[in-house]
């Protein structure tokens, strides 16, 4: 028993004690604001626990997972279950629990206007799928990984769909189950067929069989094809990666914790996980870097087409997976893996930005806001910095993983990929800039914009009042979330860790220039109006127009859905009425002939009858009489 | 066959003539039974087979020693009487409400 | 008892042939004499099986009781019709194969039981051992008999019953 597992183990349970505690104790959850505290309380232990772990397991060269038996079968236990503490699910761990803190602590301040009883149904929520994300990091086989997969998922169903009430919300939580359900499958096959040819879940005795090359080769694509299926749900790839757009229906820390920092990541992190198996089939692993960049490519295409605030960072979140599968295609899991880490840092805090907006705007469309450089100057400050870090600008988050991905992408040997990507880091840093200068500087919107005057109204009158910085609850986090940042950027500029991989030494200037020139066209578009917007979206023309229509992914998938499904759905229906109702309605016809015919056996003449017990003594004597 | 073999008690026709005998007598009253159409000619055919069965008993207990056969025979006429009484009754009855004595009319059983 | 071969065919002739006549005969009451005469003819084959007791049963209920009650009921039924009742037959040709088959199947039946071919000597008087036996092992079916006549009786008249 190590100290690290058993660290981890203890943060894995504080927050399913709190769920439990939420859960079952109605009283409690009901009250409100009493259960969100329980929650941060037991979050911000785990967030201890998991720290430990962390600092503990970087100390150890290799620690033992904690296992219990599970699924008894003869020839010992089908299935365990454990904590797998290594340096990368403790640092994952750490991440999952410190954003989970921050972002339940901010949550008291976004939700405060929420009705007790549904406050305390978000935090048992929340509770849950802290727990659900420890156990999917820590987890030691693919048998438990899949439970906490689905667990994760079905928090994420929940709490996208937290205004129930509201018909955009629970269109997108059934969207977001449904696609992310699609790659599932993929993923529960690909486990089992594993299964079948090593006879093993675990992922130790997995990368033991590796190590001594008696993995069976033969077919091992389908396996690794169909696990990277539910990569590709949970993760957000081209073409499932539908769903998480709509998925800002939930509210912004929802979005921020799962939909930015920690459940899409989950597809990155079991990929990582399990790069040794990756890494025997070169096929799909190159496949994986090809849909990564494209997917990439994509998601910034169409950010640079969306008015909404959280779309656009969603687009952006879209492009970063994409980036660190990119990475993990070109083979070096580790540059993905850590920019997953950075994006959760940066992304979670320009999610918190965009929600501190939102709630003192009271609108997701940055055309309404404007000018809230000066009504809001610590927002602004940590967008900035969100956006300099997601945008790759060297002293911030983003720049070292991103270079990092970039240079593994090249030393991979995927050029066209390389070039998406680089072509990605440019829009990048344009859609991210533009929304800063539209709505950070410039002008307030309720003066520009006379078409948005009836509905500005209400709003200016609305946010008169509100167009301020949020309550330290809400800024904490954030601050807090810039600052590590920050610190991250500067630690990884100053002090570059060791490179797997040769990365030419003009790739850093050819990123920053990328970057700068990205965040320069913004500027020049949106604050110095030097370039003017309708003509710059002009000349993109057809580009535009296709990621206005989210490059028609959606309407694909719904003709798919219009064409395939309901024509399934009409042919059953067909089956149903004429042959399964007629097979019935022939055989209830042919009960009712039978039985009127028997009927008249029953002459009601005495006589008859005695017929037929003479019938039957006569049988019975033929029977008797049979010769022996 | 001379009489003077056959020792004292024992007869010259065996079990198998009288049984015969019976099972004739019981199929004619099974005829009677189906073909009548008269209720009280179905009540003789029945009278007839019973009485086919009575031979059947008294014979088998003559020829097996055993005179319980024969105390049967007396339940048999017995419940026999009973059963015409009863029938008859019944006949009488069926007549008074359904106004005939024919079988072919009495079918309220018909399904 | 060398006549009891004689006697035997003369009775079975008589049997069957009055038997023939009860169903076959169009009067009902003279079906009912025939079938009078089957009964007495019954009780000369117990004669033949030297029951003689059954043989007085068989005449004074059956042949007695029996025959008077349903010329009783022929009577009260003509009354009530109001003519004389004829006997028809039906379906003679489904009757014939039905019963002929019955006939042959006992027979055949009867033919291969393995059956003794004579009787053993009488040990004792028959009818003093059919009282013993009335009166000890079937004491309870005899007793129940008197509660089914009683029953009869009852139902015969209730269903006889004048009209209200």
């Amino acid at each position: 028993m190590t100290d690290s597992a058993q660290f981890a183990l203890y943060s894995l349970l504080l927050p399913a004690g709190s769920f439990l505690l939420l859960a079952v104790v109605a009283p409690l959850r009901r009250s409100g604001r009493p259960a969100g505290f329980i929650s941060i309380v037991f979050s911000a232990a785990a967030l201890g626990w998991a720290v430990r772990a962390w600092l503990h397991s970087s100390r150890e060269v290799f620690q033992p997972p904690l296992l219990w038996e599970w699924i008894p079968a003869e020839a010992g236990p089908l299935a365990t279950v454990g904590v797998l503490a290594d340096a990368d699910s403790t640092i994952m761990l750490v991440l999952v629990a410190l954003v989970s803190f921050l972002v339940q602590v901010y949550s008291l301040g976004y939700l405060a206007h929420e009705p007790a009883q549904g406050l305390g149904r978000y935090y048992a929520y929340q509770s849950l799928f802290a727990f659900s994300m420890m156990g999917l990091v820590l987890a030691p086989n693919f048998v438990q990984l899949f439970i906490f997969w689905e667990l994760v998922g079905l928090c994420s169903y929940l709490l996208i769909g937290y205004w129930y009430g509201k018909p955009e919300a629970a269109r997108a939580a059934v969207k977001a189950f449904w696609t992310t359900k699609a790659g599932d499958v993929g993923l529960l096959i690909g486990i089992v067929l594993l299964w079948q040819r090593t006879g093993t879940f675990d992922f130790l005795e997995l990368l033991m069989q590796v190590d001594a090359g008696t993995l069976p080769l033969e077919g091992l694509g389908l396996v690794t094809f169909c696990i990277y299926l539910g990569a590709v749900g949970k993760s957000a790839q081209f073409p499932l990666h539908v769903w998480l757009p709509d998925a800002m229906e939930g509210p912004t820390p929802v979005s921020a914790l799962i939909h930015a920092a920690t459940m899409v990541t989950a597809g990155v992190y079991l990929l990582k996980r399990t790069d040794w198996l990756f890494a025997l089939t070169p096929d799909v692993l190159a496949l994986v870097g090809w849909v990564g960049a494209f997917t990439a490519l994509l998601a910034a295409t169409l950010a640079c087409a969306q008015s909404d605030i959280k779309r656009v960072l969603a687009y952006s979140t879209v492009s970063q997976l994409g980036y660190m599968m990119a990475a993990i295609g070109a083979g070096f899991a580790s540059a993905g893996f850590l920019h997953l880490l950075t994006n959760g840092l940066f992304k979670a805090l320009l999610f918190l930005g965009a929600g501190a907006v939102i709630h003192a705007v009271g609108s997701n469309d940055i055309f309404q806001m404007g000018g809230l450089r000066r009504a809001m100057p610590q927002t602004t400050i940590v967008f900035l910095v969100g956006a300099l870090s997601l945008a790759g600008i060297p002293l911030f988050g983003g720049f070292f993983s991103k270079d990092e991905v970039l240079g593994a992408v090249w030393a991979g040997g995927l050029t066209a990929p390389f070039v998406m990507l680089v072509v990605t880091a440019f829009l990048t840093a344009f859609y991210m800039f533009r929304v800063v200068f539209i709505a950070f500087f410039g002008e307030p919107a309720s003066q520009g914009h006379g078409a948005h005057v009836g509905a500005g109204h209400s709003s200016a009158a609305h946010g008169g009042t509100h167009l301020q910085d949020p309550l330290p609850t809400m800024a904490l986090p954030f601050w807090l979330l810039a600052i590590m940042s920050v610190g991250v950027g500067i630690l990884f500029t100053v002090r570059h860790p060791e490179h797997e991989f040769a990365a030419p030494g003009w790739l850093t200037p050819l990123v920053v220039t990328v970057s700068v020139g990205g965040i320069l066209l913004a500027w020049l578009t949106y604050h110095r109006r030097v370039v003017d917007a309708e003509r710059l979206a002009a000349a993109f023309g057809l580009v535009r127009e296709a990621a206005l229509a989210k490059f028609w992914v959606d309407d694909v998938f719904e003709a798919m859905y219009r064409g395939a499904l309901l024509a399934f759905s009409r042919a059953v229906g067909w089956m149903d009425r004429y042959l399964v109702d007629g097979i019935v309605n022939v055989l209830s016809a042919w009960t009712l002939v039978l039985g009127d015919r028997l009927r008249r056996m029953q002459s009601g003449q005495p006589q008859d009858y005695v017929y037929g017990v003479a019938l039957g003594l006569l049988l019975l004597l033929v029977l008797i009489q049979w010769p022996r | 066959m001379p009489a003077g073999m056959l020792p004292v008690g024992t007869s010259a026709m065996p079990l198998h003539a009288y049984l015969t005998l019976a099972a004739t007598l019981f199929a004619i009253g099974l005829f009677g039974v189906v073909t009548r159409r008269n209720t009280i000619g179905i009540l003789l055919g029945i009278e007839l087979m019973l009485n086919a069965v009575n031979i059947n008993l008294v014979a088998f207990a003559r020829f097996n020693g055993d005179p319980a056969g024969m105390v049967f025979t007396v339940f048999t006429i017995c419940i026999t009487v009973a059963e015409v009484a009863v029938g008859l009754a019944l006949v009488i009855l069926i007549f008074r409400i359904r106004r005939t004595v024919i079988a072919d009319h009495l079918d309220l059983l018909r399904g | 008892m060398t006549l009891e071969p004689l006697a035997f065919w003369a009775l079975s002739a008589l049997l069957v042939g009055s038997a023939l006549a009860v169903v076959l005969t169009k009067n009902l009451f003279h079906s009912v004499l025939y079938l009078a005469l089957a009964l007495t003819g019954t009780a000369g084959i117990f004669l033949a099986l030297e029951a003689e007791f059954l043989a007085a049963v068989q005449l004074l209920l059956y042949a007695g009781g029996v025959v008077t009650i349903v010329v009783f009921a022929i009577v009260v039924t003509e009354r009530l019709v109001g003519e004389r009742i004829t006997q028809t037959s039906r379906q003679i040709v489904s009757g014939v194969v039905v019963a002929g088959g019955v006939l042959i199947g006992v027979l055949t039946f009867i033919a291969r039981a393995p059956l003794p071919a004579t009787r053993p000597p009488l040990v004792a008087d028959v009818t003093q051992a059919i009282g013993q036996l009335l009166f000890s092992r079937f004491v309870l079916p005899f007793e129940l008999l008197a509660v089914l006549f009683l029953a009869a009786l009852l139902g015969a008249t209730y269903f006889a019953r004048p009209d209200e």
